[in-house]
């Protein structure tokens, strides 16, 4: 590394890009930080105009939304963990063995690749009703299997893409190697390519975990009570006789943590791939 | 190519196929069959009442779809939407990159506190803002009018600029972050050898990290894109697609179509024109990229 | 269908349960309107059933932006996650279908508990599917503080006189709110705007809701109907082309021009609109009879503890109206527990349920005898039952199977009209042609 020398005019510039840093990452979270703010809050508080800053703060809207509410709102964080976990897992199965074939073998890549990249461009609201009537028929309506099918359709476009970005970027001798050692297809797969792809079925798995997780319109349509996700068990406080928002913003923070948590350690990795794997795919 | 290796090649490929199985069940059972209902559900005269839509009524859906003047509004919007948001989100992502660039480098864990807007629920983030947006009890307008500044940034004077601000604030994280990848995969070495050669960090910027960035660009610009072009949630959330139609994204105009007004062929039917233009247009898209790429 | 989701989702529990509904009563579950102290009150109402019932009753809430959106998906694909539904008077029309007709629940003993009325408003084509829980209507909600100033004090009267003389082209007199006509809500509304009277000590006068919604459409129609207004006339003929309907649309579009409504009230519905009233930055406004409940807690809105007031809507030429409408609550089609679901309605019914129903904090629309037993708890429900039976109107065809439609559409070219996407003909031609496909006129 180069260590350039410290010129007033440089320390002058390094101390406006902190102020730069500063006031875009403030800008960027406002509503996030508000919303935590608010959820500590009062409701004589929060309806105090001009608004302030200074309040005596308050666990009630926790402990409404989290024990003495009417919403189930631990459930419905459980509900939402096991439903990014379970779309996620799917994606990851269904897509890794397909992004080596295609980019191995050539197979599907120039008319499955684009179908499957179509898939995130469209408003997917189109399928609800057939896809009610398909669970409804065969029993996957509000349960997590259900919503972790849903979750999957939106998570294969962008796990297909990364992967197969991935894959074109290990070189074809590794497998050649491996074939001479005798290794079939599946075993090059499993032995070869999946340790390598390390970093990416990181990205891949946070990635689609967000994704799943923040998936409101089919969450709201396909569940009634036992599959209710947070995202959509948030909104149950902006209710007809007014939007409680201390409860609201507890429980918007409660549900927006988990991927934020997975994000601020992620990011790299999703960096890293999503470049790879959009450059390449 | 040999004949014999083009042989073993497709036997090998035929044999692949396996990889494929699982991933294209799963889509024709879970997309497939959807896909085919939506065909017949645009032929036929399909209601609340009659899910199954018993008789075939031919192109009438397509006919009352094309010919309903909010369809090509609400289409204008998503696509005025999408190119200014593309616009704006790339262009403050590279300014981010060329700014932040130099202390993120020293001290990476910043870029996490940059990137949480996009760990964040779309339909969430647009209740947030109904919150801190409202001229009573929302922060935001209590220091704008300090400043002087409107305030009424849901009113229907801002209300196009608001939704857009909105998804460029959520979004840009996500521009930043992929460019500044790519920033920083130029860093190392071509730094030194630039440093070398007596480049300036300005010119070094110009000269050879741009063109680096470049690919990575014209990739971010396509995923903002498409994601911008079919938004929902916040806008919902916020507007309800009003005042009027000014924020009806062709999304929530198929979703009011769809449930509030109970024309389900005809929503349908949208989507699927929808559907087969943008085929179209990423097919186009990938014959003028396989054509650019000598093979 | 239902055992095979629960095997799915968590098989040891399925079976237990498939195993104990063949035995007993099968437990229920009541889909109801989410939120507020309607909420709470149900919840009151089904734990006391559940106290003597062998079939328990659970009770199942979305969320309020999506709610006819959902259930609608249910209804029409023949769900049995619910075995209670809810009615609405705006909609018992559409979800009739869905529904069964409950007319032999309807019995005498009933028909003490609640008007005729109240019944019919759960009614479609003569069949009754609910059973009615909560009333809705609005109210005009005024800053007592306020009006008492403005009707005392002299200087702010001739201010009163030269704004309106200014803006509306005639010296008006401060009036008391129950003698309002619209013409003295605009002019109050002009004179408690900051930005028009900085002597005012609110930043507005009044606050409308216009974000597109078709509940801001029933908020507003009763300004319509105050000049005579209608949807259809009696032979069904469509009538929203009308001066009525004119007029009512001016007074929103007049006060939004003069800004005497906040900037961003084309983004508002019930919560900003109170929020807006409960900051105490606002004189009056006309909301949804619900408010009033939570307006009384001093502990949520310091603000306004104490210092406001309810009355009807302002006058038309044909004196004050408001829309009114009902919610209730009846049996989903496709449930198959058809005689559990009648046994928890019939019981909610019933006097003691109601009575307990509306000393908790919900809003039934019952006989004026349960009224005044109640009154001591719920002061505001003596009001309701009065303004229902002066003032309320239901407009012809707004509860037949297009009505949602009706409203969705009349917001979607209103709120265009008020905000200035669309001119005042257009809106009301779109509106018109929207109605005669809908009922095939």
């Amino acid at each position: 590394m180069i260590v350039t020398r410290r010129t007033p005019l440089s320390r002058l510039l390094h101390a406006l890009r902190w102020a730069a840093f500063i006031l875009i990452a403030f800008i960027l979270n406002l509503p996030i930080l508000a919303t935590i703010i608010t959820s500590f809050k009062t409701a004589g508080d929060i309806n105090t105009s001009p608004p302030v800053w200074l309040f005596a703060p308050t666990l009630g809207n926790y402990e409404e939304v989290l024990f003495t509410g009417n919403t189930d709102l631990v459930s419905y964080i459980i509900n939402s963990i096991l439903i990014a976990a379970g779309g996620t897992l799917l994606a990851m199965v269904l897509t890794f063995p397909a992004a080596y074939a295609m980019v191995r073998y050539e197979v599907g890549k120039t008319w499955l690749l684009p179908l499957i990249t179509n898939v995130r461009a469209l408003p997917l609201i189109i399928y609800a009703i057939p896809i009610y009537l398909m669970f409804q028929f065969v029993g996957l309506l509000d349960t997590i299997p259900g919503l972790a099918l849903i979750a999957c359709i939106i998570n294969i476009p962008v796990a297909l893409v990364l992967f197969v970005g991935f894959i074109q970027e290990i070189p074809e001798e590794m497998d050649s190697a491996a074939k001479i050692d005798g290794a079939g297809k599946w075993g090059i797969l499993w032995h070869v390519i999946l340790p390598l792809a390390r970093p990416i079925i990181f990205a891949v798995l946070v990635l689609s975990f967000v994704y799943s997780w923040n998936e409101f319109l089919f969450g709201l349509i396909l569940t009634t009570k036992n599959a209710v996700p947070v995202t959509v068990g948030a909104t149950f406080f902006v209710t007809s006789y007014g939007v409680k928002w201390g409860a609201t913003a507890a429980a918007m923070t409660l549900g927006i943590v988990p991927p934020m948590i997975l994000g601020l350690f992620a990011y790299p990795y999703i960096g890293k791939s999503m470049l790879a794997g959009a450059l390449k795919g | 190519m040999a004949h014999r290796e083009a042989g073993v090649r497709e036997t090998e490929r035929a044999n692949a196929r396996v990889f494929l199985i699982g991933l294209c069940v799963f889509l024709a059972l879970m997309l497939g069959f959807p896909t085919l209902a939506n065909l017949w559900y645009s032929f036929s005269n399909v209601s609340i009442y009659d899910l199954a839509g018993t008789a075939f009524v031919g192109f009438a859906n397509y006919v009352q779809a094309v010919g309903n003047p909010n369809m090509w509004a609400a289409l204008g919007f998503s696509l005025k939407f999408a190119v200014i948001c593309t616009v704006l989100e790339v262009g403050l992502g590279l300014a981010m990159v060329f700014i932040l660039h130099p202390i993120l480098t020293k001290r990476p864990w910043l870029t996490g506190i940059l990137m949480l807007p996009m760990m964040v629920s779309p339909a969430l983030m647009g209740v947030m803002y109904r919150l801190i947006l409202n001229e009573f009890t929302g922060i935001v307008p209590a220091y704008l009018s300090m400043m002087g500044l409107p305030i009424n940034l849901l009113g229907r004077n801002w209300i196009y600029e608001t939704v857009i601000a909105i998804e460029v604030l959520q979004w840009t994280p996500f521009a930043f972050l992929i460019m500044l990848t790519a920033r920083q995969s130029v860093a190392g070495e071509l730094e030194e050898a630039a440093a070398v050669d007596g480049a300036t960090g300005a010119k070094f910027g110009r000269l050879i990290a741009l063109p680096v960035i470049l690919p990575s660009i014209i990739i971010v610009a396509f995923i903002r894109f498409i994601d911008s072009f079919r938004v929902f949630d916040h806008i919902f959330v916020l507007t309800g697609g009003g005042p009027g139609n000014e924020t009806t994204s062709i999304s929530i105009y198929i979703y009011k179509l769809f449930f509030t007004q109970s024309k389900i062929g005809e929503a349908v039917a949208v989507s699927v024109m929808l559907l087969i233009a943008s085929l179209a247009l990423l097919y186009a898209a990938l014959r003028l990229a396989v054509r650019r790429a000598p093979a | 269908m239902m055992r095979t989701s629960r095997l799915i989702a968590a098989a040891g529990a399925a079976v237990l349960s498939a195993a104990l509904s063949t035995a007993a009563l099968a437990d229920i579950t009541i889909l109801a309107w989410p939120g507020g102290p309607a909420e709470a009150a149900l919840r009151k109402v089904v734990d006391k059933y559940n106290e003597t019932s062998d079939s328990k009753a659970e009770l199942l809430y979305f969320s309020r932006d999506n709610f006819f959106d959902k259930m609608l998906a249910d209804a029409a694909a023949g769900s049995k996650e619910f075995d209670v539904m809810l009615t609405a008077t705006y909609n018992v029309g559409k979800y009739a279908p869905f529904m069964v007709p409950i007319n032999d629940l309807i019995t005498d003993d009933v028909m003490k508990v609640f008007p005729q009325s109240a019944i019919d408003s759960q009614a479609y084509e003569g069949k009754v599917y609910g059973i009615p829980t909560d009333l809705s209507l609005h109210f005009l909600y005024y800053r007592t503080d306020l009006i008492d100033e403005l009707l005392s004090n002299d200087d702010w009267k001739a201010k009163y006189g030269e704004i309106s003389e200014k803006y509306m082209g005639t010296k008006m007199e401060p009036k008391k709110p129950d003698d309002w006509t619209w013409d003295d809500f605009m002019a109050s509304a002009l004179f408690f705007t900051q930005s028009i009277n900085p002597d005012s000590p609110v930043r507005y006068g009044t606050v409308l809701q216009m974000k597109n919604l078709l509940f801001n459409i029933m908020i507003w129609q009763g300004s319509a109907a105050s000049y005579g207004g209608n949807w259809m006339d009696a032979d069904g003929n469509i009538t929203v082309d009308s001066d009525a309907y004119r007029k009512a649309l001016d007074i929103f579009k007049k006060i939004t021009e003069w800004e005497a409504t906040p900037g961003d009230s084309n983004s508002y519905e019930y919560a900003e609109a109170n929020g807006a009233f409960g900051t105490g930055q606002v004189a009056f406004f006309i909301q949804w009879s619900a408010a009033y409940a939570e307006f009384v807690n001093a502990d949520d809105y310091p603000a306004i503890a104490g210092k406001f007031d309810i009355t009807h809507e302002p006058a038309g030429s044909e004196g004050p109206k408001t829309h009114f409408h009902a919610l209730g609550l009846g049996i989903n089609k496709a449930s198959d527990k058809q005689d559990e679901a009648k046994a928890f309605l019939a019981f909610l019914a019933s006097q003691d349920a109601m009575s307990l129903y509306a000393k908790e904090g919900g809003q039934p629309p019952v006989v004026e005898d349960i009224i005044k037993a109640v009154a001591g708890d719920r002061p505001d429900m003596l009001k309701m039952g009065e303004h229902t039976g002066k003032y309320g109107i239901v407009m012809n065809g707004s509860t037949a199977a297009p009505a949602l439609g009706v409203y969705s559409n009349m917001a979607e070219n209103f709120t265009a009209y008020w905000n200035g996407a669309l001119d005042q003909d257009t809106a009301i031609a779109n509106v018109v042609a929207y109605m005669k496909e809908a009922y095939g006129k």
